[in-house]
């Protein structure tokens, strides 16, 4: 044993010490980290930034792309990150909520390095945030649940309740009760972002308590999607608008995200050394980074139309927020004349009337 | 039409506590060997990837359930290999389980995640069909995992307590010596008992991925493994009393969401807790006598005649 | 396992022979590991010289495996003080939650406090809240009325979840609702890092407690007597040590140095209250103890192998595009190996 000891520790050191010279094939003219929360195979979330960057290596030369997956949204984020920069990332695109002040504190320690967060509000010269106006979005996506619900009763499965979900459900039961005064919609929260089966739970529990239509914030809409066409009511989608193929009967339709034009454009600022850091909020607007998927064959065309009609509305500006608008114990949240705009869409703490469900 | 809140709740449990189930009829027959498999949590893993992993290439969910169940015979061979024929110590042993079946599933179900399947096939008698109050509902509207856990319980319980080759298997956990003594090698029955054990473990991890939630995603048993184990412990090591038991826990995970769907308002958190706290309750109010309730030679490993 | 048999190994272990030991671990480790990098279709020479060349030979990457040993260190005494004893705690992972909880508890509530106050508060506080959380496990197992090992399991999964009650509930921080976490620590209550990294203070307080541990369990009557307990301890009850007291203490001060652990992952890391304080440092601390059966210097060895591993497993990952699990599937190995080859001698229940 001793002398196995002694073979082995020459061994490892002679391993080290034939550290080979590193010489990159090419270089690249950019090296772009992306860190994920969960797998990118996810049919969801993870998958819509790594196709969007995958698509920006293809258009633009010689990038080099670096990807981590199972991220945690935690300080153990930090590690990861500093080694993409020290194998020379000089763009960094966080892609999940919580990883906001980890990677905020990378870029302090790094100026020359860039950081686009997805989901923040953080900015500082080399670090900006980014998101889709998923919640304006989902305003039109309840005008279609509140047209095909034969219930009254709208379901919607949440990871976590933060702001920018609470958000979501609100403009789906404002887009839900403008066109169906007497609709509902019940909230049921998963605890995480990917319980798968948490949600097949949830799901069911939604549809047993009599919601026909049911959609979703979680980070896969696979489960959700496929649960609720099993017990035979419809879907809204998100995150991924090629989730539709889940659900061939149910589907109504869906919302996901496209990144690829604005990814293009960071990366092009960052090589072209004209980077800027802002807050950048887009929405259904062309070219956005919100799209609305295809709707399913069981809907019928006077729906379609409103749909379109309201998207275009969202489209060019309409807000969804503005007063009055109270919330579901009677208080009133959101006061005549006034109207919450991109840069509030993280704070709510508070479901409109008609929500049924609290803001823990 | 909405369904009560009983009927949600216990139609919630049979479907999260069928997989609990199966593991914990898997770790009732390894324990009641005389050893206990900590990494319970790695063979549930194997067995979901696994199983989806096969369906997914092979367009065939029963083959997919057949590759579940031998990954999880496998696993728990590969524990006992170590504990039983190298004699390493069961904890740790059980500990290095875990972590292989979190790599080995992660590495196996992972060019897989994403991928669509229908899953096993559910079906469901037409007489109770036909009521009303059934038919809203999941109720008796199952796959064959689920339709085969009772009487397989049932059967677990006949092959410990009615055949030879489960007294051998009881004598193994109660006292290797005496079962050495008659002429016999206990640590046979104890790699048997495993076989079939991890068998049952990987129909467990089988019947997530291919029928409660058709997906594969690392890590996805969240901690069933080990509620199967306070499960075992819970149901005083007996198949019979692991069904009760099995549909008390998953009815937890289950009354707390179906609750959110009413409005109501009590934290997931606190009720996520009560499988583990009422084991300790229960271990408490057996006082002293929970320990007389264990296989006498639990976790110990036979030396052979000293 | 004789006390007579323990005593005398421990005494007279040359150094040279304990770190060929250990030595011989690494490099099973090292081929296995290249035998699994080849499977998965990767250049394993590239591997190493990625590992190195971003962890050892860098000083970002070194500090890193520092910041990764410092609760490692932690957990792995709390779990070799009650062994002594011939105690399993297998409930690390919960102790760390509730010190951290507690620490919590303590820096949301007495904010004012200066640093030179507050920071003593929180770090007393985590070790008590740890404590806490394991003499309940002991005061069960002294009474004979729950095997340790189970009771310490179990609580495992109680704690995270009492620590997300919290954040979604009472300690749910206002300022951000965008996701789940405390409030931030005020900075009176952060562990002062150092040279500009994540090192903390916290690492000075491991290295202490393994050098107390190793003065406890060598130097004074109170290690003797736990050996002795740990022998036989119908024999030492005979002999007038009150093992019944020594079963919860040990269990508790155990308990109270993982809470530690998680104190300083709270106070000196995150510096909030979050669901994913541990990427399971309480289970990764009994390997470890385990696998140095419980002797201080081969804990320090193991910890940093164990810290080489995690932090293998992100940079390759990112350098070669190998999944993380890898790593799992590298410690199971190492473990089975080891197992095999009944390494853990000194324990083999």
């Amino acid at each position: 044993m001793k002398r196995l000891g002694l073979v082995g520790l020459l061994l490892v050191l002679a391993a080290f010490l034939m550290v080979p010279p590193a010489f990159a094939a090419s270089t690249p003219q950019l090296i772009i980290g992306a860190i994920y929360v969960g797998s990118v195979n996810d049919y969801g979330y993870n998958r819509s930034f790594h196709d969007a960057l995958t698509e920006v290596a293809k258009n633009l030369p010689g990038i080099k792309l670096l990807e981590a997956e199972n991220v945690p949204e935690s300080a153990d984020a930090e590690p990861v990150m500093e080694n993409m920069i020290q194998q020379g990332a000089k763009l960094i695109f966080p892609t999940s909520f919580g990883h906001q002040e980890p990677a905020f504190n990378v870029s302090k320690r790094h100026p020359d390095v860039y950081f686009y967060h997805a989901g923040g509000w953080m900015q500082s010269a080399n670090f900006g945030n980014y998101f889709g106006n998923t919640q304006t979005a989902w305003y039109p996506m309840g005008v279609a649940a509140g047209k095909m619900t034969k219930s009254n009763k709208l379901g919607f499965v949440i990871g976590i309740p933060i702001g920018f979900a609470v958000g979501n459900v609100n403009a789906f039961e404002l887009g839900a009760r403008s066109v169906n005064p007497k609709v509902q919609t019940i909230v049921v929260v998963t605890g995480g972002w990917s319980d798968k089966a948490k949600e097949a739970a949830a799901a069911n529990a939604l549809v047993d308590q009599g919601c026909d239509v049911v959609a979703m914030h979680v980070d896969s809409p696979a489960t959700v999607i496929q649960t609720v066409e099993a017990r035979g009511a419809m879907s809204i989608g998100f995150q991924s608008i090629e989730a539709r193929v889940l659900a061939p009967k149910g589907w109504i339709t869906g919302l996901g995200f496209t990144w690829a034009s604005f990814f293009t454009d960071v990366a092009k600022s960052v090589i072209a050394g004209t980077f800027k850091a802002q807050s950048v909020h887009q929405g259904l607007e062309k070219g956005g980074m919100v799209a609305v998927a295809p709707f399913g064959a069981s809907v019928p065309t006077n729906v379609r139309k409103l749909v379109t009609d309201s998207v275009a509305s969202v489209a060019n500006g309409f807000n969804p927020f503005t007063g009055p608008i109270t919330d579901n114990t009677g208080v009133v949240q959101i006061k005549a004349g006034e109207s919450w705009g991109g840069d509030k869409m993280g704070d709510f703490s508070w479901y409109v009337d008609g929500v049924v469900g609290k803001v823990k | 039409m909405t369904t009560s809140l009983f009927v949600g709740v216990f139609a919630g449990a049979i479907l999260s506590g069928t997989s609990l189930l199966y593991a914990t009829l898997g770790e009732t027959i390894v324990e009641r060997g005389g050893i206990v498999n900590l990494g319970l949590e790695g063979v549930l893993l194997v067995g979901a990837s696994v199983g989806f992993a096969v369906t997914v290439a092979t367009k065939s969910a029963w083959l997919g359930v057949a590759a579940a169940a031998i990954g999880g015979g496998l696993t728990n061979l590969l524990f006992g290999w170590l504990v039983i024929v190298r004699k390493a110590n069961q904890l740790a042993s059980g500990l290095a389980i875990m972590f292989f079946g979190v790599g080995a599933s992660a590495l196996i179900g992972g060019p897989y995640v994403g991928a669509v399947i229908a899953g096993l096939p559910k079906w469901r008698p037409s007489f109770l069909a036909a009521l009303s109050w059934v038919k809203p509902t999941t109720l008796f509207n199952y796959d064959i995992l689920v339709w085969c856990v009772v009487p397989i319980a049932v059967l677990v319980w006949w092959i410990l307590f009615q055949t030879r080759w489960g007294l051998a298997l009881r004598a193994a956990g109660e006292s290797p010596t005496a079962v050495f003594a008659s002429g016999r090698n206990p640590a046979v029955f104890q790699l048997q008992g495993l076989l079939v054990g991890g068998v049952l473990g990987g129909l467990g991890g089988a019947h997530l991925s291919l029928s409660l939630t058709l997906t594969w995603a690392e890590g996805m048993t969240a901690g069933r493994g080990f509620i199967a184990i306070a499960l075992v412990i819970f149901s005083k090591w007996h198949p019979i009393r692991a069904i009760a038991g099995a549909l008390i826990f998953g009815g937890a995970e289950a009354l707390q969401l179906q609750l959110q769907a009413r409005g109501a308002e009590i934290s997931p958190f606190l009720l996520d807790m009560i499988p583990y706290v009422l084991t300790l309750l229960v271990l408490l109010a057996w006082g002293g006598a929970g320990r007389l309730a264990a296989p006498a030679s639990l976790g110990r490993t036979f030396y052979g005649s000293e | 396992m004789s006390a007579e048999r323990s005593i005398q190994g421990c005494r007279s272990f040359p150094v040279l022979r304990l770190s060929a030991r250990y030595a011989g671990v690494a490099a099973i480790v090292l081929v296995v590991f290249a035998g699994v990098l080849l499977l998965a279709g990767k250049d394993p020479i590239k591997a190493y010289a990625d590992t190195f060349r971003y962890s050892l030979a860098n000083f970002y990457g070194f500090s890193e495996l520092l910041v990764r040993m410092t609760p490692l260190i932690l957990t792995a005494v709390a779990v070799a003080i009650p062994s002594r004893l011939g105690l399993i705690n297998v409930g690390g992972e919960g102790q760390l939650f509730m010190g951290a909880w507690a620490a919590t508890a303590a820096a949301l509530l007495l904010p004012w406090l200066p640093v030179w106050i507050l920071l003593p508060v929180v770090t007393v506080l985590g070790f008590a809240g740890g404590a806490f959380w394991a003499a309940i496990p002991g005061i069960l197992r002294a009474r004979k009325l729950v095997n340790e090992t189970i009771a310490t399991l179990l609580l495992n999964y109680v704690a995270p979840l009492i620590v997300s009650y919290f954040i979604f509930g009472p300690w749910r921080s206002a300022e951000s609702s965008a996701y789940p976490q405390s409030p931030a620590f005020p900075e009176a209550a952060r562990l002062p890092s150092l040279f500009n990294t994540r090192i903390n203070f916290g690492l000075f307080i491991a290295l202490t407690v393994l050098l107390a541990y190793w003065f406890l369990m060598e130097k004074t009557r109170w290690g003797v007597d736990m050996r002795s307990i740990g022998g036989n301890a119908e024999a030492a009850q005979r002999l007038g040590i009150p093992v019944a007291t020594y079963v919860v203490v040990a269990l508790a001060i155990g308990g109270g140095i993982a809470g530690l652990a998680g104190m300083e992952e709270v106070s000196g890391i995150h510096h909030h209250l979050t669901q994913g304080l541990s990427p399971g440092y309480g289970f990764t601390g009994f390997l470890i103890a385990w696998l140095a059966g419980g002797r201080p210097l081969g804990m320090l060895l193991m910890t940093f192998l164990f810290a080489v591993l995690i932090s293998a497993g992100d940079i390759l990952q990112i350098s070669q595009g190998l999944p993380y699990s890898v790593v799992n599937i590298l410690l199971a190995m190492i473990l089975f190996v080891v197992l095999n080859r009944n390494f853990g001698g000194r324990w083999s229940k």
